[in-house]
């Protein structure tokens, strides 16, 4: 019985308004339950509204509305909702305008929405970019019943789990293969680094030698001196000058070597070439330019501190034996690693695009099925909760037209969802004016956002987009003038809205072609009055054109 | 009458709009009481969305660690700061290397401390400020002396020029470190100053204030913190900055303090400081000092703004963005801590 109590009182409501508003008809008297649903199951709304002809709404004056007070029963509240969303003709008021946003009833339910999202925009980052095209969408994506949405959400977060495992593998093998690239570099470059290092230290040792006066004289001539390795060697190890060879990102180079060379105060040796091809980077897999270094030094504890500098620089050291055949030898060694590890990153790849490849045939159909979920949840918010929390008031402007098809999405919402009790649909007669709204086809759009960026007119006032539709293009056509110019607009015009079916559906093209595309039927009629007004003006591609000849008639 | 203000448009006017566009998104009054009344994070991040931040923290995993919240404002404001700099030209961009200087000193002396004890530089780096990272920084770890350290590594850098003072100090422990960080930032600062000065016009104007004050607070903290210390008076006066309007009397007053009481004694001779002492304490219902010292800042920062066609309002918004970011940590701590008597201590900024 408590609705009925809040029906009676309504009702007094509605009597007591209608005294005092008496313009406002169609008001229908709602008694007791079983007279509400026996009204809803029998009457058909055409018997009952009488709408004449001129209240219909047309493009000259907006639709007539009607405010609506939906009662849903809470399992069958969602999806009712969704039916109506499909339809498309309400607009809910916020009946929780003082409530903030985080204290709503289904807040939640929000929040996990945009967990889901942000799930979703990982993996479409993620295809983009491994290069997977993105499926395109069913053309309907219904928004799934609550209790997929923990189907869904599992879904998404098991196949996130996944995909970061496949990226956590394949940086590790990448960082395996760059640390065996630079050691491959390190060691074709190391052979012309020991040449010119042994030449340097022959230096030394010679500049050594004649300084201790241990040059005999054997003959003179002597500065050609042959120096055999093996004396070189020797050398190097009696003096003890140890190398460390690494590798350095070339924009550190500089910098590194300077502070290199400050620290050492000078005492060493610093040799640099850089590598041909940029290596990539583990984790960004973008292309870093780096180059090999070798340095020369003696002492132990400039070895420790050129090894801390090396951390800063984030240059990586890398072992090399000092022999020829040695290096030959660990270079095959590291050319055939490669081949290993680079197969193994093959295989990591496949897999990770397949599995890609399968996410990309339904990630479109998510998001989609994701943004209804959440529409259907924000709206859900601004309905009050009833006496008991067992149903949900709604309060919607629909326009009197389409009662019928709201009442049917209200029906196959309550039969979807196996609820026994109907949605209750009453119509509230208020004082507030309605808003606006125009039924506009594909060729009034246009013209009725033009008018719009105006200001939009009030409830029921005439709307100037009829005469705008003659008036802008004809004051466009006196201003441009040119039969060619203007045959040229009517041309691309006339292109563009016979493909016009094709060309809705690429998203390619960025904004301004999109933009151009949704005002081609303004630029058809903006091309035929510029050919119209050519006409007139006698104006071909900007040059006098004479057809009809002169109408001057001399008159003596 | 100054010629400034008729050619500063064509080389900074973009920038000086484009800062008073971020200014006029820096949270006020309401969108502060909307954070305080946040049950969680969650609401914390929900209500975010709605202010100049927008989506910043939407890629983020739930649950949100308040360490993240804090890393995404400061990585916003260094890409902001970038903008900036990477557009600005001379002298603008002068000015905005001389703030990124005060990061630099900051950087320098976490590393230095965290190589004393010991710490990894991979993850000493991770904590240094992006403002202030600068080639050679993370090769401090390998000086054990100043003097290694001015030629090894800052002797290419603008930090040079305030390394003359420290090079005297032997070795590079605790309690020099914070002599060297003090001394460094006094040559900076006194640098800055003499450049803002050099400048001329609105900017040595604003900026004048700007750094006395800053001057002086450093004064009053050194010389609070220096009680219980076996700092001495003369070092301690060394350390004090000499552009703030304690100089020179105040500061051979504070030299000579023992206690705080002393100190407000000092601070009470000037009218501005006085304000600032008076009402301060530990006790629960009265302000910290740095707390108060934080307000007053805010105070004159906003005044900045107030002129037209000077750089000081780039200072001033880095340092207001600042405290916008202490504000947001700050409340966010509290619930994620669930603590929230303290939670109404942000300092609100406009």
């Amino acid at each position: 019985s408590s609705p009925c109590s809040a029906c009676v009182t309504s009702m007094y409501f509605r009597i007591a308004r209608y005294k005092y508003y008496p313009y406002q008809r169609n008001t229908y008297v709602i008694g007791r339950q079983s007279i509400i649903i026996d009204f809803i199951t029998r009457y058909t709304p055409n018997t009952r509204f009488t709408v004449p002809a001129r209240e219909m709404g047309s493009i000259l004056r907006s639709e007539e509305m009607m405010l609506l007070q939906l009662l849903l029963q809470s399992d069958s509240a969602y999806a009712c909702v969704r039916e109506l969303g499909e339809v498309g003709k309400v607009e809910f008021k916020d009946l929780n305008a003082e409530v903030s946003a985080f204290q709503r009833k289904f807040v939640n339910e929000l929040r996990r929405c945009d967990e889901m999202e942000r799930m979703l925009r990982f993996f479409v980052s993620e295809l983009e970019k491994a290069g997977i095209p993105i499926a395109e969408p069913p053309l309907n994506c219904q928004a799934p019943d609550p209790h997929h949405l923990i189907d869904l959400e599992t879904l998404f977060s098991n196949d996130e789990e996944s995909l970061k495992q496949l990226n956590a593998n394949q940086e590790s093998l990448r960082k395996n293969l760059l640390d065996l690239k630079e050691l491959k570099h390190i060691l074709d470059k190391a052979q012309t680094f020991f040449q010119e290092g042994e030449e340097v230290l022959a230096e030394a040792f010679v500049q050594q030698q004649t300084t201790a006066g241990v040059v005999g004289g054997a003959g003179g001539g002597a500065p050609a001196m042959e120096l055999r390795s093996t004396d070189v060697e020797a050398a190097a190890a009696e003096t003890k000058f140890t190398f460390l060879i690494g590798v350095v990102p070339t924009e550190n180079l500089l910098v590194f070597t300077r502070v290199l060379w400050r620290v050492c105060r000078g005492n060493v040796f610093v040799k640099h070439a850089q590598i041909e091809e940029p290596l990539e980077d583990p984790i960004t897999g973008n292309p870093v330019v780096k180059s090999v270094f070798i340095l020369f030094f003696q002492g132990e504890q400039l070895n420790a501190r050129i090894k801390k500098l090396c951390d800063g620089f984030r240059a990586t050291l890398y072992v090399c034996p000092e022999s020829g055949p040695e290096r030959r030898q660990v270079r095959d060694q590291v050319g055939v690693r490669i081949g290993e590890v680079e197969s193994v990153l093959r295989n990591t790849t496949n897999v990770k695009d397949v599995a890609l490849g399968k996410i990309a045939q339904s990630v479109e159909e998510w998001q989609q099925k994701v943004k209804k979920i959440k529409a259907i949840y924000h709206a859900m918010n601004m309905f009050n909760l009833d006496m008991g929390h067992q149903s949900l008031v709604a309060e919607c402007w629909c326009p009197v037209r389409d009662f019928q098809a709201v009442q049917e999405a209200l029906n196959r919402g309550t039969h979807l969802s196996g609820s026994p009790v109907s949605a209750i649909v009453n119509r509230i007669s208020t004082p507030e004016t309605p808003p606006t709204y125009y039924k506009v086809n594909k060729f009034t759009s246009g013209f009725q956002a033009i008018v719009e960026s105006y200001g939009v007119a009030s409830y029921r006032e005439l709307n100037p987009t009829p005469y705008a539709i003659v008036t802008f293009p004809f004051l466009f056509g006196v201003m441009f003038g040119d039969i060619g110019h203007g045959l040229m607009m009517l041309i691309l015009a006339c292109v563009l809205i016979g493909f016009e079916k094709k060309l809705a559906k690429t998203k390619e093209g960025g904004e301004f072609l999109s933009i151009i595309f949704s005002g081609r039927y303004l630029l058809l009629l903006m091309g035929l009055f510029s050919v119209y007004t050519g006409i007139i003006y006698n104006t071909l591609y900007s040059r006098t054109t004479n057809v009809f000849g002169s109408a001057w008639r001399p008159y003596y | 009458m100054s010629l400034a203000e008729y050619g500063f448009n064509v080389d900074n006017g973009y920038l000086e709009g484009l800062l008073r566009g971020f200014r006029s998104g820096i949270l006020n009054k309401t969108e502060y009481l909307n954070l305080v009344q946040c049950e969680t994070i969650d609401d914390l991040k929900l209500q975010l969305q709605a202010t100049d931040y927008g989506n910043f923290l939407q890629n983020e995993p739930s649950p949100i660690a308040v360490s993240v919240i804090d890393e995404k404002l400061r990585s916003r404001l260094v890409v902001e700061f970038r903008h900036f700099r990477n557009h600005a030209v001379e002298p603008l961009s002068t000015f905005l290397d001389y703030i990124t200087y005060s990061y630099m000193i900051d950087n320098i002396i976490l590393l230095i401390t965290g190589t004393l004890r010991q710490r990894q530089i991979a993850e000493l780096r991770n904590k240094c400020h992006p403002l202030g990272s600068f080639a050679e920084m993370e090769s401090v770890n390998i000086a054990s002396t100043p003097a290694d350290l001015y030629n090894a590594v800052l002797v290419d850098t603008p930090l040079a020029n305030y390394f003359k003072s420290c090079i005297t100090q032997t070795d590079l422990d605790e309690v020099n470190i914070e002599i060297i960080r003090n001394s460094l930032y006094k040559a900076y600062i006194e640098d800055f100053y003499q450049f803002c000065q050099n400048i001329g016009g609105a900017t040595a104007d604003v900026m004048g204030t700007i750094l006395a004050f800053e001057a002086d607070r450093r004064a009053f903290i050194i010389t609070i913190n220096s009680f219980g210390t076996e700092l001495t008076a003369d070092d301690r006066e060394k350390l004090y900055p000499s552009c703030g309007k304690l100089y020179p009397y105040g500061l051979h007053q504070l030299a000579k303090c023992e206690d705080y009481e002393q100190v407000r004694q000092v601070a009470e001779t000037y009218p501005e400081y006085a304000s600032i002492f008076a009402g301060a304490g530990n006790n629960p219902g009265e302000k910290t000092l740095e707390d108060r010292f934080f307000e007053r800042e805010v105070q004159i920062n906003m005044l900045s703004f107030m002129q037209q066609f000077h750089f000081g309002i780039f200072y001033s918004y880095i340092r207001l963005k600042e405290q916008e970011s202490r504000n947001i940590v700050w409340i966010a701590e509290c619930i994620a801590q669930r603590h929230r008597t303290k939670i109404d201590n942000y300092i609100p900024i406009f």
